[in-house]
């Protein structure tokens, strides 16, 4: 065989020391860049940035950090402003991610079972996703436009008098509130729903068939399979989704960029974008940005600590 | 009348289903399915159906009440992304006039004539779709070399603490991208890296590395060790059977990785808007500030989006079986 | 209990032709054992008869009702699947209790039921744990008692003991032979184990190449093998096939010169069945053969094979055609030698390698 011919003829003990000194070597050699390279990126930034947060700073203004303890942490936890916004970030999370898993769960369900043209229309679903958050943001602005867009003509609004202006809060020209929300919402959901049915439709397909026919011989009706099989079986991966989403909700920020910018007023000033506007635009106020990155840092890991907690006592218990 | 109880579904089934399967009811059932999912996807489709046919509309059409689905297609999208356009002054108009008279129109000049408007130059779009490809690919090249070393080593070897640091590893990907941002700026303006390629190049490559990494780490774990240690036992050396051995196997998940990162690092807007202001600006952030600039265009802004959303829909397409991976890190695996 | 009654029954897979036109009737308390190689068609079969797999034609009956389109759970059967199919969230008795549960029975009935079956399979003190926790053995107990605490009129196994390692696989099989014998359910076994089969079966149904080869007793399928697949497949080895030629109440076997008296008794068959050619396979097991020194048939000792109480001598008593014989430990067989032997006169086959069936005695009467 060609492979043992080229093979450079060695002692075995020559064989081994090289091969112990390369292996440690190629491990050090391998991983170091990628450290490096995230520990200067990511990790030093990362305290940087929590020193800044006990800082009153203004990276336009010519002048050093100046130590101010946990001022900024109180100024934000005592500013009612910021509790809206905060809100405001719950309440578009919650709905969401709810109705991306809902709406998810049910598509995994629908397109569980093989037909005709099946994979092509749930390969075209999930091309939302893939799109550039920013540019969805942008073209459903152009679809919510409430005289050209298609949202309102699609639902029988032709005259733009008597619909909604999803992005300005308006119904026929009287202000509903947080309308704009919702309509982040329905893109997010949208652009978002697919990514659920794509994990749960994984867990699906590994549920075994056996499971099913067992079941089937055993007189359980579908709904009671559903019930004891189906959802106890797919619940860790349904849960990492929500995980992944609501993660995902506390840094939404292009979407909402493209499409809104916030507005109306402050109806769809999610933190995400609040931080970006504290940080870079006005009085760039960049020790207290630090300080509410962090905040929202420690929100995102505690609702993944509790996630990952149920998660393991979930798989503990199967 | 005879039930399917007693008379069967009345054709010979050969395919492996089971018996109630066949019943109408089932049949039924799954035709109402099937209907249901195709309806879904077609309202999914409905917005990039409509950011497709807006990018060939003419001002006028973009605009109609109510919107048109019809429409005499124009590539004045695509001209207005791409050039710079001046008010044609009167003088010149007359002479346009009689061209066109003429036909002996170009189409740029038929454009000129119809909007009052003259190309004079290349947008600064063309230079941000340029930046975009620039640091989008190189950035690309560098976190898949690097991620495929650094899963490599954590796939073959035993690592101190490898949980942790793989762990550390994802959870960079995890943090909102404002609370690195700010050090970011801060630091890069001090090292002269804003607004620069290598700055933004060197942050989409970090940014990329932990999905690299997760994602190789998961198809290096599946290629078993078996053929890399024959070829040690063959006498390779380590380096030997990695470029040998493994690479040649990990094609498929290298090629797999490459395209995740080229479509993360070519969406990305959030960082390119808060560390790029002109010379490394991107496309998306670039497109979104379209908006301002005297009047919506929306034509451009919708051929700008058609030329991201194509890449976009023909990798859908070609990583259909990696998707789930690539979404998740690599951490979930069908 | 039950009756179940195949007629006719085909499936098809696309053009592959998994079961070909089946006739079949399992008796009312009977233990029949569906035995054949891979692919042979037997599974499918079996998933058949309890509504998981849809039949392409035929008919299926249940103590005399059809049941050919009826949902799996109306059938009344119990499956018991090899990988034990397990509900893997929910506790053993859980388990258990899943079939009651899912028929809406009172929990006073369902306490009683998973503990006569919890008693009878003694796995009391398993029904706390969840089945991934368990041994193999004792999740194809649970298996067991989730299909008995049903009560079905028929039991359906497919490879119970297939996934078991082999010492375990002798005890289960008592354990369930014994269960059948005191429950008396009809029960369709398969496996692609003969050994099992032998042992576990009242009847045997061989099945190859999607049809059944032969249906008989443990017993008649070992020593009556109906043609050639059946003779090769039972026994290991299988049953020696000897080619030769037949002419006046002798075989001549092919290459050296050794002849064969035919027993009396099966000349009028042979002459009967073989006509003009003559050409006929000359069947018998190892333990047919006794060795002698003025035995008619003549081989070389091509390898030899200590297998406890006796040796197994692989013979090469033509080029290419080697034969099994068993021989007692005491005496030395060295490779090379040259052995003569006997076929025991009550133990010989005959087979047309035409047709490739069984001579019978019957037929030529």
């Amino acid at each position: 065989m060609s492979v043992q011919a080229n093979a450079p003829r060695l002692s075995s003990q020559e064989r081994a020391r090289r091969r112990y000194l390369t292996d440690r070597a190629i491990v050090n050699l391998f991983i170091w860049p990628t450290l490096i390279l995230l520990i200067a990126i990511n990790l030093f930034p990362l305290f940087y940035s929590l020193y800044l947060g006990f800082t009153d700073y203004s990276a336009i203004a010519r002048q050093v950090p100046v130590w101010v303890g946990f001022k900024n942490f109180s100024d934000i936890l005592n500013d009612q402003q910021m509790w809206k916004y905060f809100a405001t970030t719950g309440k578009y999370a919650l709905a969401s991610v709810g109705l991306q898993t809902l709406l998810g769960f049910a598509l995994a369900m629908l397109v569980r079972e093989k037909f005709r043209g099946s994979g092509l229309l749930t390969t075209l679903i999930l091309i939302p996703m893939m799109i550039s958050p920013v540019v969805v943001g942008l073209f459903w602005k152009l679809m919510y436009n409430p005289t050209f867009g298609f949202f309102n003509y699609l639902l029988g609004f032709t005259n733009p008098s008597t619909g909604p202006d999803m992005l300005a809060s308006r119904f026929a020209g009287k202000v509903v509130p947080n309308l704009a929300l919702w309509a982040v919402v329905l893109v997010d959901v949208w652009m978002w729903s697919p990514f659920v049915m794509l994990l749960v439709l994984s867990g699906l397909k590994a549920i075994p068939d056996y499971l099913y026919e067992a079941a089937a011989i055993d007189r359980a009706s579908s709904w009671f399979q559903f019930w004891r099989i189906t959802l106890p079986q797919v619940a860790p991966l349904l849960l990492i989704a929500v995980l992944f989403r609501t993660i995902e909700a506390f840094k939404a920020f292009d979407l909402v960029m493209g499409m809104t910018g916030g507005g109306p007023g402050d109806q769809t000033e999610l933190i995400a974008v609040n931080l970006y506007r504290q940080a870079f635009l006005g009085q760039w106020r960049t020790g207290r940005a630090s300080a509410l990155a962090y905040i929202v840092l420690i929100i995102i890991i505690a609702v993944s600590n509790l996630y990952i907690r149920y998660l393991n006592k979930m798989r503990g218990e199967s | 009348m005879a039930t399917f109880y007693e008379t069967g579904p009345g054709y010979p089934v050969t395919e492996s289903i089971r018996v109630d399967r066949v019943s109408p009811t089932a049949r039924r059932i799954h035709a109402v399915r099937a209907f249901v999912v195709l309806v879904f996807a077609i309202i999914t489709l409905i917005p990039v159906f409509v950011m497709g046919i807006t990018a060939f509309k003419s001002r006028a059409d973009v605009v109609s009440v109510p919107p048109k689905i019809i429409f005499k297609p124009t590539l004045e999208g695509f001209v207005f992304l791409f050039t710079e356009r001046a008010v044609v002054s009167k003088v010149r108009l007359p002479e346009f006039q009689k061209k066109a008279e003429a036909g002996e129109l170009s189409l740029f000049e038929r454009i000129a004539l119809n909007t009052g408007q003259e190309i004079t130059g290349p947008s600064d779009y063309v230079d941000r779709l340029k930046n975009s490809l620039i640091i989008a690919g190189i950035s690309t090249i560098l976190s898949v070399g690097l991620g495929l070393f650094a899963a490599y080593a954590f796939s073959r070897f035993p690592i101190g603490g490898k949980d942790d640091l793989l762990f550390f590893i994802l959870s960079t990907r995890m943090l909102p991208p404002v609370v690195v941002t700010i050090p970011l700026f801060l630091m890069y303006r001090q090292l002269g890296l804003h607004d620069s390629h290598l700055g933004m190049i060197l942050l989409y490559t970090v940014f990329n590395l932990s999905l690299s990494v997760w994602l190789l780490k998961g198809f290096i774990d599946e290629i078993p060790i078996e053929y890399e240690e024959a070829a040690l036992v063959d006498g390779y050396t380590r380096f030997q059977a990695f470029y040998k051995i493994v690479l040649p196997q990990a094609v498929t998940g290298i090629a797999a990785t490459t395209v995740f990162c080229l479509i993360f690092a070519w969406n990305e807007y959030a960082f390119a808007l808060m560390l790029t202001s002109d010379d490394a600006r991107t496309a998306p952030p670039s497109i979104a500030t379209m908006l301002g600039r005297g009047g919506i265009e929306w034509s451009a802004i919708a051929a700008g989006s058609l030329g991201f959303l194509i890449p976009v829909v023909i990798v859908t397409f070609a990583l259909r079986n990696y998707l789930l991976r690539g979404v998740t890190f690599g951490a979930i695996r069908r | 209990m039950a009756t179940i009654e195949l007629q006719k029954v085909e499936k098809r897979f696309g053009d592959f032709q998994a079961v070909k036109p089946m006739d079949l009737t399992i008796h009312d308390g009977e233990f029949v054992v569906l035995l054949g190689p891979s692919g042979c068609g037997k599974t499918t079969t079996l998933r058949m008869i309890s509504g998981l797999e849809a039949v392409t034609s035929g008919t299926i009956l249940l103590d005399g009702r059809n049941v050919t389109w009826l949902h799996p759970s109306e059938r009344d059967i119990a499956f018991v699947f090899q990988l034990y199919a397990l509900y893997p969230h929910i506790s053993v008795r859980d388990n258990i209790a899943f079939p009651l549960r899912a028929q809406g029975e009172s929990k006073e009935t369902i306490e009683k039921r998973v503990k006569e079956v919890v008693d009878l399979l003694q796995i009391g003190h398993l029904l706390d744990a969840r089945p991934g926790k368990l041994s193999g053995g004792d999740q194809q107990r649970v298996a067991l008692a989730r299909a008995l605490v049903r009560r079905p009129a028929a039991f359906l196994m497919d490879e119970p003991l297939g996934a078991l390692d082999a010492d375990f696989r002798e005890s289960m099989r008592a354990e369930i032979k014994q269960l059948h014998i005191d429950q008396h359910a009809t029960t369709v076994y398969v496996t692609h184990d003969q050994v099992e089969a032998m042992a576990m079966g009242d009847r045997i149904v061989v099945m190859s190449d999607a049809e059944i080869q032969q249906i008989g007793t443990p017993s008649e399928v070992y020593y009556k093998p109906a043609n050639v697949f059946v003779a090769r497949f039972i026994g290991s080895p299988g049953m020696n096939l000897a080619r030769g030629h037949y002419s006046e109440g002798r075989v001549r076997l092919k290459g050296q010169n050794n002849v064969y008296a035919v027993p009396d008794d099966w000349q009028q068959a042979l002459g009967k069945a073989l006509g003009g050619s003559g050409d006929v396979l000359v069947g018998f097991r190892p333990e047919a053969a006794r060795i002698s020194a003025d035995g008619p048939i003549a081989g070389e000792v091509y390898a030899t094979e200590l297998q406890g109480a006796y040796v197994m001598l692989y013979i090469n008593i033509n080029e290419d055609e080697i034969i099994h014989i068993r021989a007692e430990r005491i005496h030395q067989h060295q490779i090379g030698d040259t052995v003569r032997f006997d076929i025991d006169p009550r133990m010989v086959r005959f087979f047309d390698p035409a047709s490739e069936r069984a001579i019978t005695r019957e037929a030529a009467q």
